[in-house]
This record gives structure tokens, C-alpha cells and sequence, in this order.
């Protein structure tokens, strides 16, 4: 089965590459296209990992296909709409369309042709035949939770962490991290960002007459993992913040964009 | 799909056609099953993708006696509503079915029918454990490799099928369905455990154990051996009545006349599979505990129950 893992060099040479689009063009499309899911999401109530299952659907689709080819608003819209399905939250069509209509202009509805309810439909067709029916997606949220359990105590300190990290893996689905490392990956390198940022030194609670005390923290989770990795994944981190207006509108939103994605309370992480 | 060569048709059932194809890729002799999924109002129907995705995540765990599923393509059709699915599955050389024509006239020693029924059985456990209903089990779609690996087919696909395919001429067996079904009642994972209790049958008869022509048919051909069910046990809200069947009150037939190679376990353990209702009927964990099997060896067991792929 197919491989939805990306190495640095294949991702600056995406279809839309070769399709003439500069990479800091793409970069722009694969930000707005995640913050409209995002938006349409929350317009529509929808859960966070609907919302993240879209965003990823987004990225590994226009790994596969050039932005000039395929509208990145309707191919969105289309990742959302299968995510919700995929993640046993399907919402009708209409409704859909109805959200998009309320955060798009006139102007940008226009790409959406007469018939935007079928223009989705069919751009679901092209999405499934292109990421092959692998519709469960894992995301970093579940992991930063898990691992944040099995670290050594001062609640309060960590909870301040994970609430940071929570929110690094919000915007890290603006950049290409999911199409390089697997969730856990990204979820031990954005509490170490969480971690270093709030200058607390994580580590992990030891287990057993074995603790290794020469690992570090998160070894203890993911052994195979060297700090290279993290590091290289907080600086691509901070590098799009500093490339970003985290709080823009680009695709000129008639609303200002609201971002709610923050730790349920449903996550028992309180009670541990 | 230009990576697949086909060699032959191996059959054109109900519900699409499945071909015999060479992997160029891998170099492997590949089941290509073709289905059309009609697309509703909504696009793409979630219990198709619901099927699907599950059929992909039960791939992660490797289980030996379940077919693998290597590829999925979706193509587009004229017809926009409609969407064509091949599944790419391994190749296995012989099913059941062939491999019971196939077998000497002397017929097949009992200690293999024991290793079959059991590798189903595991199958199906397997499959129960990860909330997966067969439903279609029969000898066409048990595989069996020439190591004697036993692999279950087609599971999970008779509800993507059977919800999105218009009905063909052709026809779909009902001579492993279980009287729920049947009688049009409510079913469960039961339904499996009867179509294993029919597949065992068949193995030391040579012969399928009910074949009816028609759901009602089918019914009396399972009631004149079984014997008819007391009135209490006859479920409520089903569209026959059980006066229908009233002819079929004599007592039940013997297995162990029916096959004289059955040893009393064996007799046990079909009874307790034939059960007319499911909630007696054995499960897959506990058929594997069943006596019957006691002389299987341990290193064919495996652990079914082990932790449910990633999805919460």
C-alpha cells in the first residue's frame, strides 16, 4: 500500500512545481487551504479531528495534484466533506456548501460554478480515487495527551505545556509536518518546543527498576528518535511563524477567522 | 492499474467480476475484484467508506488465515454516479469449494477437516473481534493455499455490495444462511457461526448439508433436519409464522448417521453451531475452546484479541 510519507526533496518537487507554481506560492495555498477547513469546521461544528483528518486529506491531495489543476477552495471544501464521513461525522452537501457560502465572497463562490453542491460531490470522487481509501488518519493530539501522562509530576507546569504544544499542533497543520513524520513524532517535537519556550525541563516518569536516566524524556517513548529530528521540526515550526501573520485572513473572509481548536475538556488529563 | 496484466476470469458472481491478474510490480499473481458503487445524493455513501476503511485497518494486523488486500483503485465512470472499485487482493490457488470436488472418493481425512474448520473458525473470531460480520461465509470464499493455509475472503464486502449493487441474474447462495436471515429477523455475528457449522458439515459429506432453491425452501430443508423450533423460540415481528413450517415437527435427524467419520465432539460441535437461535449458538471464541479442537496443536493458535488498531 501506498506510502503517504514525504522526504524534504519530494515535497519541494510537487506536481504543482512542475505546473510552474513557486514553492512560496504553494506554501500560501497549503496555509489558506487548512485555515479555510479550519473555518468551515468550526462554522459547522464539527470536531477537531474531522477538522484535522481534512487538512491532512488536503495535503497528501495536492502532493498527487498541481494547485493550477485543481481549485484549492473546492479541494478543500472536498477534504472536509470526505473527513467527515471518514471520521463517522458526515454533515449533508447543502449544508456544507451553506458554510462555505458564509465565509467566501461572492467573487470566490464563483469557482465553485453553478452547481456547487455537485462540484464537491465529484471533487470527492477524484479525492478518494487519489488518496486510495487510506481514511484513517492519526493526528499528534492524542499523542501529545499520552505522552504528557507519563511525564514527571508538577501538573501545573505541564498543563501550561500541553496547552502550548496543543495549539503548535493546531497551526503545524498549515505546514507540510504531517506529510514528513508520523504523528508521534511531531507530537514529542512540539511539547519539547512547548517545553523549551516555557523553560521547563520535561522528563519522563520513570518506570521500573530499568529507568534509564541517561535518555532523554521522550526516548523513553519513541527510542529510535534523535534530537536532530526534533530540532529540525521545531525550527520548521518557528520558521513559519516567522514567515506568517498567524492572525491574516488570506483568502479575504468576510468574517475574521476564529480559531477554537483548543484541549476539550472531555480529555480526562485533569483527573491523572 | 496499467501495473496488472490480466490473465483469466475466475468468476462473475452477484456482485462483480473477479479476475485472475500478474503484478509486473512485485512480480506476484494478484485477485483483481471489481465493484460499481452507486453513488447517492450525498456522493460517495458513508457505509461504503465505513467498509472499506475497516477492511484496510484489519490489513495492519497480518492475520494469516485472512486474505490480503494489497491495493485499492477507484475509477472514474462515464456514468458519474457510479464509481468503479478494484480491489487488489493475493492470490490463493483453490477455494473450498473446488478443493471438496477435488478431494479422493475415500474422502478427506478427518484430522484436515479439523485443521480447516479450525483455521475458519480462527478466521472468523478474528474477524468478530475486530466487529467485522462476514456475513456471506461459504466454501466459494474460504481459500486454501498449497501449504494447506487456510485464508477467509471476501469479508465485510456483502454489505458494501449488497447496499449499492442493482440485484443481477445471477444468483447468490443461500445454502449457508442462517434462519435469522432468513426469517428476516434481526442478525448478528451468529450468522457466521451457522454458515461454519454448514461448511463443517460439508466437509465430511462431500456435499452441501441444505441447498434450497428459495429462502422458504431453504428453510424447510434446515427444519426437516433440525426438527421445528418450539413456539417460544420462534422470533416475534418477522414476516412468517411458524405454523407455516408445521410439518416439520419429527424429531431431529443424527449427524453421526449422516457422517459416519464424525467423531462425538465433532457431533457436539455441530449441534451447538446449527443452533436455530443465535443467542445459544456457540461464538467463534468459545468454538475454539470446544473440545473438538483440543488435539490442535498449540503453535497454530494465535491471539485474536489483541489491542484494536489506533481508532478510538
Amino acid at each position: 500500500m501506498s506510502s503517504w510519507y514525504f522526504c524534504s526533496n519530494e515535497i519541494v518537487n510537487s506536481p504543482s512545481r512542475s505546473d510552474g507554481i513557486e514553492i512560496t506560492a504553494e506554501c500560501r495555498y497549503r496555509r489558506e487551504g487548512a485555515r479555510f477547513i479550519m473555518d468551515v469546521g468550526n462554522r459547522m461544528n464539527l470536531r477537531y479531528e474531522t477538522v484535522a483528518t481534512g487538512i491532512v486529506f488536503y495535503h497528501r491531495f495536492y502532493m498527487m495534484h498541481s494547485f493550477k489543476t485543481i481549485n484549492r477552495l473546492i479541494g478543500a471544501a472536498a477534504c472536509l466533506y470526505l473527513a467527515g464521513k471518514a471520521e463517522e461525522t458526515p454533515k449533508k452537501c447543502r449544508d456544507l456548501v451553506k458554510a462555505v457560502r458564509t465565509i467566501l465572497s461572492e467573487r470566490q463562490m464563483e469557482a465553485f460554478g453553478d452547481d456547487p453542491k455537485e462540484e464537491i460531490i465529484s471533487h470527492e470522487r477524484l479525492l478518494l480515487q487519489t488518496i486510495k481509501f487510506d481514511l484513517c488518519v492519526q493526528h499528534p493530539y492524542k499523542y501529545i495527551v499520552k505522552f504528557a501522562k507519563n511525564l514527571k509530576d508538577d501538573r501545573a507546569q505541564i498543563e501550561k505545556v500541553v496547552q502550548m504544544a496543543w495549539n503548535f499542533v493546531n497551526d503545524s497543520l498549515s505546514t507540510t509536518l504531517c506529510l514528513q513524520w508520523k504523528p508521534q513524532v511531531v507530537a514529542v517535537s512540539l511539547l519539547h518546543l512547548a517545553a523549551k519556550l516555557s523553560k521547563y525541563n520535561l522528563s519522563a516518569a520513570p518506570d521500573g527498576p530499568h529507568y534509564d536516566h541517561s535518555k532523554s524524556w521522550w526516548q523513553h517513548f519513541l527510542p529510535e528518535i534523535n534530537s536532530d529530528v526534533l530540532e529540525d521540526i521545531c525550527l520548521q515550526m518557528l520558521d513559519f511563524y516567522d514567515k506568517t501573520d498567524v492572525g491574516a485572513s488570506n483568502y479575504n473572509m468576510i468574517s475574521p477567522p476564529k480559531i477554537t481548536m483548543k484541549v476539550p475538556q472531555s480529555i480526562p488529563y485533569r483527573t491523572l | 492499474m496499467e501495473n496488472y496484466v490480466q490473465v483469466t476470469e475466475i468468476a462473475n458472481g452477484a456482485y462483480g467480476r473477479v479476475y485472475k491478474a500478474r503484478d509486473l510490480n512485485h512480480n506476484r499473481l494478484v485477485a483483481l475484484k471489481k465493484i460499481a458503487v452507486i453513488n447517492d445524493e450525498q456522493g460517495i455513501p458513508i457505509s461504503t467508506i465505513r467498509e472499506i476503511t475497516s477492511l484496510k485497518s484489519l490489513q495492519s494486523f497480518g492475520h494469516q488465515n485472512i486474505v490480503r488486500l494489497y491495493d485499492i483503485f477507484a475509477n472514474y465512470t462515464v456514468d458519474r454516479r457510479t464509481m468503479d472499485l478494484t480491489l487488489v487482493f493475493e492470490h490463493v490457488e483453490q477455494d473450498l469449494q473446488t478443493y471438496i470436488r477435488n478431494c479422493p472418493s475415500a474422502g478427506i481425512d478427518t484430522r484436515k477437516i479439523k485443521d480447516i474448520i479450525y483455521q475458519i473458525v480462527n478466521a472468523i473470531d478474528f474477524l468478530h473481534a475486530n466487529r467485522i460480520v462476514h456475513r456471506d461465509l461459504k466454501p466459494q470464499n474460504v481459500l486454501i493455499s498449497r501449504q494447506g493455509i487456510v485464508k477467509v475472503a471476501d469479508f465485510g464486502l456483502a454489505k458494501v455490495f449488497c447496499e449499492n449493487v442493482p440485484i443481477t441474474s445471477v444468483v447468490v447462495t443461500l445454502w449457508y444462511r442462517c434462519p435469522e436471515v432468513l426469517l428476516q429477523s434481526t442478525y448478528a455475528t451468529p450468522v457466521d457461526m451457522w454458515s461454519v457449522g454448514c461448511i463443517m458439515a460439508e466437509l465430511y459429506l462431500r456435499e452441501p448439508l441444505f441447498c434450497g432453491q428459495t429462502d422458504i425452501d431453504q428453510l424447510q430443508k434446515i427444519f426437516s433436519m433440525t426438527g421445528l423450533p418450539d413456539e417460544s423460540e420462534w422470533p416475534v415481528n418477522i414476516p412468517f409464522s411458524r405454523s407455516t413450517f408445521c410439518q416439520y415437527t419429527r424429531r431431529p435427524v443424527q449427524y453421526s448417521e449422516m457422517m459416519p467419520e464424525i467423531c462425538q465432539d465433532g457431533v457436539d460441535l455441530l449441534q451447538k453451531l446449527l443452533k436455530f437461535n443465535p443467542k445459544e449458538r456457540l461464538t467463534a471464541e468459545e468454538s475454539l475452546q470446544h473440545p473438538y479442537f483440543q488435539d490442535v496443536l498449540p503453535s497454530e493458535k494465535s491471539d485474536n484479541h489483541g489491542d484494536v488498531n489506533g481508532r478510538q
